[in-house]
Order: C-alpha cells, then structure tokens, then sequence
C-alpha cells in the first residue's frame, strides 16, 4: 500500500525547547492512524508542522510522495491535506452553511472579474458551494443546522461542523486533532463510527486523541509520543503491551483505560 | 434545540418591501437636483458622494477583510493628483484620466500592501500611516510633478459631448453613478468566493490558510480594490475643487474618512453611507462652531468604540463586534474543555 | 567638516529630546500593552504647561520640568480612564481607535483652548556658546542633553531599585502572573502610564525650549517620531528605545543637510518603514509584530 503522509526525523524547536524531536511517521493510503501521548508530548505541534502551520526544525514531510516540507498550510490544503483543530477554528459568527462553503474555495475559481460580472463560471461555483455544501451536511446529519451561527451549537456539533467544513476540500487526508474532546461517551462512540464510515468511503484519516477507548478501537495503527520523542509504534495492540508506553502514562488511570479499550475493540 | 433558519440578529425585511424602498430612494436621489437646486444642498449632497465612495471603499479593506488601513488619505490623494496632472499637463479627457488614476492608485495600494502581509494590526496601521503621509509629503515637495506646495490649479471640467459640467447639480449625476458603480460591483465581488474568502480572513485567518485560502494574495486584492475605489473617487472630485493641494490630503482627511467608518459601521454595506451622511451632515450642522467639528467626531468615536465597536449598522454578526478577547466558548464548552483535559486518561 | 561635525552635535541633541519621547513611549507600551497614538498630544500638553508655568513663575528650569510633567501624567489618567481602563482584555483595535478619538480631541481642544498660532519660547535659557568657531554646544543643548540624562538615570533607577519599579516590570512582563502574587494590576498600569506620560510631558517642554516655539499641532510629527525611534527596541524595551531616538536624530540631521530641510519629517516614517519591513519586532525581541 502506498504511503499517504510521511514524516522523516522531523524536528521542531521553539527556542531552547525542542517540542518534537527526530519523529518519523507513516500513514498509509485508507487507513485511520492515531497519535497518542500525555499532554504537552509535542501531539499538536507535529500536526502543526504536518499541514505547514509550522516549518519544522530539521527533517522533511511527504504527503503522496511529494516532498512539502517548508510549503505554506494553503497549498498544502490545495493538495489534498484537510484538518481540524484542537479548539475548534470554525468562524463563529458565520452560519453553518456559510462555513462549509468557504471550505470549497480550491474547488472553485471565480475571481473579481467574474463575480462582477456573475459570469457561468461564478454561478456553476455559487451552484457547487451550495449544493455540495448542502450534501456533506446532510450526510454528517446536520442539514437541519444549515443556517445556525456556528457559534450557538453545543459544542459536540461544532465539532461536527469543522469536520464537515474540512471534508468540503475534497481531501486526500484528513488530521483531526482531538475530535471527541468535551463529547461524553455515546457521543464519543457515534464519532467512532463516523470515522470508520468516513475511511470506508475512502478517506486516509489521522487522529490526535486522548480518549484511549476511542483511539483502541478506532485506529489501525498507533503512534505514541512522549516529550517530542516517539516512543512506540504500531497495531493497538502492540502499542498496548508496550513497557515503554505504560510506564509513560502514570498511574493505574492509562492502565485502565487499556484495558477498556482492549475489551471494546476485540482485536484489530 | 436549535433547528431550521436562525434569525441572525438582523431585521429581515420583506424582499418586495426591499425593492420598494430601493426604488424610491433612487427616485429621490435622482430628482434631488430638480427638487433641492441651491448650489448649497448641491455641494452638500456632492460632498456626501465623495464620502460614500471614500468611506465605503475604506470599508472594503476594514471591515471585510479586516485589516487596519489608517492611511486611506494616500490613495484618495495618488488619484486626485494623477487625475489633475493628466488633465492639465497631458490635456486628457476626464473620462480617461478618471480610470487611469484610479489603475494608479491600485498600483500604490499594492506596493504599499506588499510589506504589510506580514505584519499584524496595529503595526500595519502603522505603516499604512506612514505611507499616507510619504505620498502627501511627496506630493508637497515634488514642485516639478505636483506643484509644489502651490498645488495645481485649473483642473478643466469634465466634457459630454460638448457639454461642460460646471454646476454642483451636474457634477451631482456624475458622483451618484459612480456611487451606483461602486455598490453594484462591491456587492457582487462580496457575495462571491472572493468576498467570501476576504470574510474568512477577517474571521478567522489560520483557519483560513488551512482551508487552502491563499491570504495574502487575498489581503493584497482586498487592498487595491479598495485604493482603487479611493483613487476614483478622488479623480472625480479634482475637477469640483478645481484645485488641488497636498494638505487636502493629510492624516487628519485619512482620520476624518475612518470616523465615517467607524461611526456609520464596518462590515456592512450599508454602514459607510450612515456614518458619510452623519458626519457630513455634523460638518454642516457645526459649521458656526467649526472648531469643535473635530471635538464632535473625537468624541463620537470613542462612544462607538465604548459602546458598538462595529458601528451604528455594522456587522454584528463578525469579529469586529467582538469587545472582549477569549469570550469564544460559553460555558458549556469551557466545562467541557476542562473534563477533556482530566478526563482523558480514565 | 566643521559643518557636519556640527550637525551630527546638533543629531544628538535632537536625538536626546527623541530618546525622552520615545522612552517615555515605550514605559506605556510595555506596561499598558497597547499602542497609542497620544503621546505626540501628551508631548504637546508638556510643552504648554511650561510654556504656562515660566509665563507664571519666570523662567525657572525646574518649575518648567515639574509642570510639564505632571500636566502630561494628568492627561495620562484621563487617557488611561477612556482608552486602556475598559480594553485591557479586548481587541487591540478598539482601544487603538479610542487613542486616535483622544488624540484628535486634544488636538482640537488645544487650537480652541490656546489658538492654532506658534508661540515663542524665548530666552529660558540664555543664549550662551561653548566651543571653538562653529563647532561646540550651546548651552540650550547641554542643558537639553542633562536633562535626558538625568531623567534616564532616574528612571533606571526607579525600575531597578524600587519596589515600585519592579512591579511595573513585573506588570509589564506577564500580567496575570503579576496578579497572582498580588500586584494590583490596575493600578500599577495607570502609574506606568502616567509615568511614560510624564517623560513625554518633559520631552514637549525640551523641544519648545530647543526650537523657541511650539504650537498647538505639535503632536502630530512629535508622536510619529516617538513611535519611530521606540519601534528600533520591540517598543517596549526602553535602552532599545532610547538609542532609536538618538540614531533618528542623528539621521535626521545629516539627512536634512544631504537634501532640504522641508523633508525633516520624512526621514522618520523612512526608517519607521525601513524597520517594520526588516524587524518589525525590533531588536530587543518582546512583543512581536509578526502575525
């Protein structure tokens, strides 16, 4: 299977702090990878250095074999990389629909000239963003949202709508950075489920998480970073066993949770 | 639960009560000179144009894309100017020169624009300022182009068909169809992808980076059109004066354009006409006491940045409503950061 | 020879009555946070509090610094109450708008209040001459350069030696942090913005008493120079500040001899602008201007 995303010893220091150090990494082409650590292990900076919010130190990212190390996030968008953020970016005084269209803006082309003179292609990109727009909201179950300031939504359905927002890109791959935090348990599993539907359509998805029973039984393989370094890799239940891994989470609170997540997963 | 259409806040009005109202205000401005034909309302309602145009071009680049141009007296004076020297010096028709000067003033605002991409709000006020005040000193100091600090003088009127426009009433159907101009295009280019990516700059513009919009060929596009506009309206208005100098073009002229702005609204369409009628309309109410002009619109802005920082009818529903940083969540949300954060590892 | 010998004197004279604004600047944004566009009309208050004061009392130094700065820490508090008491926790643009409200108001009320004319600054120092032919300062100018000196040494000691001082610091450094061990925030904000006021206030008096006039729109190219010179330090680092003002001096015043007077105040926004485009962050690397 081809390699979608691959990070080669990246690095990223602030200063005199080295938040991600020699991390290598590959997701391969349709499946769900998961990246896991205590908090501050340098999660959100790698995602960060990922989709070009940061340059990295050292080390070089490959995204479908090209090289976009160093490249802007929008034309990293424009390749086919879609993410979500840790504290929900979604522009809050927009309606819902309003958000989503914006997130066709590299599918469509219309500049100045056409939208003043509402040329054909100003409608057919009008007729894109509304419609399409319209679909990925009615299949993540949200249509009835549609015109709702982002900002009134219970916090889970933000959530949802960032998602959908990025889904409007197109994208190759999708990052999504602790999706289910401030989601209770149902809801945590309905976005499990979301998720594996999404991969089944097609979809290469990277998720930073927190919840282990989600991360068990959501992702095929795992990455563990602990204080920038990376510590572990592989199938959950590999990463599970890991020595290294356990101790890296105190107390018997990880431990726990483990093991929940081995009872709910049932083998992946 | 929330569910279907959402009043965002706004007062919906009916659509055919919409186009009524529409229909009659343009009835009004059209007959206006037949109505009202003293010089004085004439130059009133001239003064209004400008302002419309200055205002709401200044809006384009405040309140849509949200950057901070305090220095919008720069363009208004680049197509003033470019205007009058082709006009005197090249004796071409105002009808020419009025695109060219403002293509003129576009080119400015992109250099200036250029070094701003990287730089946030207030530092790029600042350099906005900086160049508002470079063009004007260089106008005052480059006798050979601009005339120096005499100014140049005897810009000839417009010709249609040979015709002179010579009184405020005639001007007047210049300035409002160029006003028309600027609204129908400014409209249509905010309703599209590209008003739209201008929006999510304003709002929110890391998001909008990792959507794939490219921001600062965004921000530069949003800065030339509106110097272009400024540009135009300043071109237009050089014949009116007849007569042009630099101090016409000071930081104070820039000041007095962003209190129409900020007065009226950002954000909006609407708003820069509310706020250029409101301060012109001050302007002439006070003109027995002019030295307190400026005290009145001092004083203005600073209750509206009290009170409404959006302006009377600016967007409510946008950042620039926004008065306290960080009051992002409601409480739900912020509980529920907390339990993620505790939580997590259970 | 002589002559540029004695226009680079002439720079760091200039450059000093610079160095006063802009620290006086930078003591605001570093404590407040926030950029204002008041302080070329703080500056223009002091000069016309001692222009006042040596009406009243006589051509008295002193007095002169007294009045001026406390006439400027006085608007200070008024501009605190309108533009930074309310914001402190809002969008820098809100309260950046508010201080070009005040700005233009003091402005304004100042042509109304002492007319829009130039008032001479005659004879508070007596025109005396120290140097050989035309190279040498004059007494106006060791005076000016003490009194920068002084003031500077003052405050360095005041932030450095004080209790007072160390709070501002604090304050300035990490307000929440601050907070936490009990600095009143508010409080110690207000004082370092009058403080900064005031050292404006002394700047405005030094430049009437160097030029022998000042007037009521004074503010304009004063604040625009303060803000220039404190832009050289990340505006908020104060020895950054003060050497910005004493190079923009010293440019300003080969500058004029290279092209013409008239283009004075060009040389500020030029190497404002030169410097927002290469370090916008100034080099004392605090608060950055980067997005």
């Amino acid at each position: 299977m081809a390699t979608m995303l691959e990070a080669r010893g990246i690095s990223k220091c602030f200063g005199g702090l080295k938040a991600v150090d020699s991390v290598d990494m590959g997701i391969e082409d349709g499946s769900i990878f998961g990246i896991i650590g205590p908090n501050g292990a340098g999660k959100t900076t790698f995602f960060n250095v990922c989709s070009g919010v940061y340059k990295p130190t050292s080390g070089s990212i490959l995204f479908a074999g090209r090289d976009i190390t160093g490249l802007p996030p929008e034309s990293i968008a424009r390749l086919g990389m879609a993410r979500t953020f840790q504290n929900i970016k979604l522009f809050k005084y927009m309606t819902v629909l309003e958000n989503v269209k914006i997130g066709f803006h590299i599918r469509t082309s219309t500049g100045v000239a056409s939208a003043i003179l509402h040329s054909r292609r100003y409608r057919e990109d009008e007729d894109l963003a509304a419609e399409k727009g319209l679909d990925i909201l009615t299949q993540v179950g949200l249509a009835g949202y549609k015109d709702t300031l982002a900002s009134n939504l219970p916090y889970g359905l933000q959530r949802m709508v960032e998602i959908a927002r990025a889904l409007a890109l197109d994208p190759k791959i999708l990052l999504l950075d602790e999706p289910a935090a401030g989601m209770n348990p149902s809801e945590t599993r309905d976005l499990s489920a979301f998720i594996k539907k999404l991969n089944a359509r097609g979809y290469t998805i990277a998720v930073i998480e927190h919840d282990m029973k989600f991360v068990m039984g959501t992702c095929d393989r795992i990455l563990v970073l602990n204080f920038g370094k990376k510590i572990c890799e592989g199938s959950p239940e590999f990463v599970r066993n890991d020595a290294e891994v356990n101790e890296a989470y105190f107390g018997k609170g990880m431990r726990d949770g483990i093991a929940a997540g081995a009872g709910a997963a049932g083998g992946v | 639960m929330t569910g279907a259409s959402e009043d965002s806040g706004r007062a919906r009005l009916s659509k055919p009560l919409k186009i009524a109202l529409c229909a009659l205000g343009a009835a009004v401005l059209l007959a206006l000179p037949a109505i009202c034909p003293q010089s004085y309302t004439m130059g009133v309602m001239c003064r209004i144009l400008m302002y419309v145009l200055l205002a709401g071009s200044l809006n384009v680049i405040n309140g849509y894309s949200g950057q901070f141009n305090i220095g919008h007296a720069g363009f208004y004076c680049i197509g003033a100017y470019c205007e009058a020297i082709l006009a005197t010096r090249l004796g071409l028709s105002f009808w020419i020169a009025l695109p060219l000067a403002g293509l003129a003033a576009m080119i400015v605002g992109f250099i200036v624009a250029l070094p701003t991409l990287r730089l946030r709000g207030t530092y790029l006020a600042i350099v906005t300022l900086g160049a508002s005040e470079i063009i004007r000193l260089v106008a005052l100091n480059w006798e050979g182009l601009t005339g120096g600090p005499d100014g140049i003088k005897g810009i000839p009127a417009p010709m249609l068909g040979g015709f002179k426009i010579s009184r405020s009433g005639d001007y007047y159907y210049i300035f409002l169809a160029l006003a028309a101009l600027f609204f129908f295009v400014t409209a249509r280019v905010i309703g599209s992808r590209v008003g739209r990516a201008w929006l999510s700059i304003r709002e929110d513009e890391s998001a909008a980076r990792s959507l794939g919009v490219e921001t600062s060929r965004y921000k530069a596009a949003n800065f030339m059109y509106g110097a272009f506009w400024a540009g135009i309206a300043g071109a237009a208005f050089a014949p009116y004066f007849k007569y042009i100098s630099s101090d016409m073009f000071s930081l104070d002229e820039g000041f007095n354009i962003l209190s129409m702005v900020i007065i009226g609204g950002q954000g909006t369409l609407v708003g820069p006409v509310v706020g250029a009628v409101i301060v012109n309309f001050l302007t002439e109410v006070l003109r027995p006491v002019s030295q307190y002009r400026l005290v009145a619109y001092a004083i203005l802005i600073i209750v509206m940045m009290w009170v409404r920082p959006q302006g009377l009818v600016g967007a409510s529903n946008s950042i620039l409503a926004e008065r306290k940083l960080g009051r992002r969540r409601r409480g739900a949300a912020r509980a529920a950061d907390r339990e993620a954060s505790c939580g997590g590892a259970k | 020879m002589d002559y540029y010998l004695s226009q680079l004197i002439n720079g760091i004279c200039q450059g000093s009555i610079y160095a006063l604004m802009a620290i006086g600047f930078s003591v605001v944004f570093g404590v407040v946070g926030l950029v204002t566009f008041t302080h070329g009309e703080v500056i223009m208050i002091g000069a016309f509090a001692a222009f006042y004061a040596f009406q009243l009392v006589g051509n008295n130094l002193l007095i002169g610094i007294v009045a001026s700065f406390a006439a400027s820490a006085l608007i200070g508090v008024f501009v605190y109450k309108v533009c930074y008491e309310r914001f402190l926790d809002a969008p820098e643009y809100i309260s950046l708008i508010c201080t070009i409200g005040v700005s233009m108001l003091l402005k304004s009320l100042a042509q109304i209040v002492f007319g829009p004319n130039n008032k001479p600054m005659l004879d508070v120092v007596p025109n005396r001459f120290y140097g050989w032919d035309t190279v040498g300062l004059t007494l106006i100018q060791i005076i000016v350069i003490a009194t920068v000196a002084v003031l500077s040494i003052l405050l360095y000691l005041f932030l450095n030696r004080t209790r007072w001082g160390i709070m501002l610091r604090a304050v300035s450094q990490d307000r929440k942090a601050a907070a936490l061990v009990g600095i009143d925030v508010k409080h110690t904000i207000l004082a370092g913005n009058c403080i900064g006021c005031g050292l404006g206030g002394v700047a405005g008096m030094l430049l009437a008493i160097y030029y022998q006039t000042l007037v009521a729109t004074m503010g304009g190219a004063a604040g625009m120079k303060a803000f220039a010179a404190a832009v050289l330090g990340g505006l908020s680092d104060v020895p950054c500040a003060a050497f910005g003002g004493f190079f923009l001096g010293v440019i300003e015043n080969l500058g004029i001899t290279f092209t013409s007077a008239s283009f004075r105040d060009i040389f500020a926004f030029v190497f404002l602008l030169i410097v927002l485009l290469i370090k916008p962050e100034g080099f004392a690397h605090k608060k950055g201007a980067r997005v």
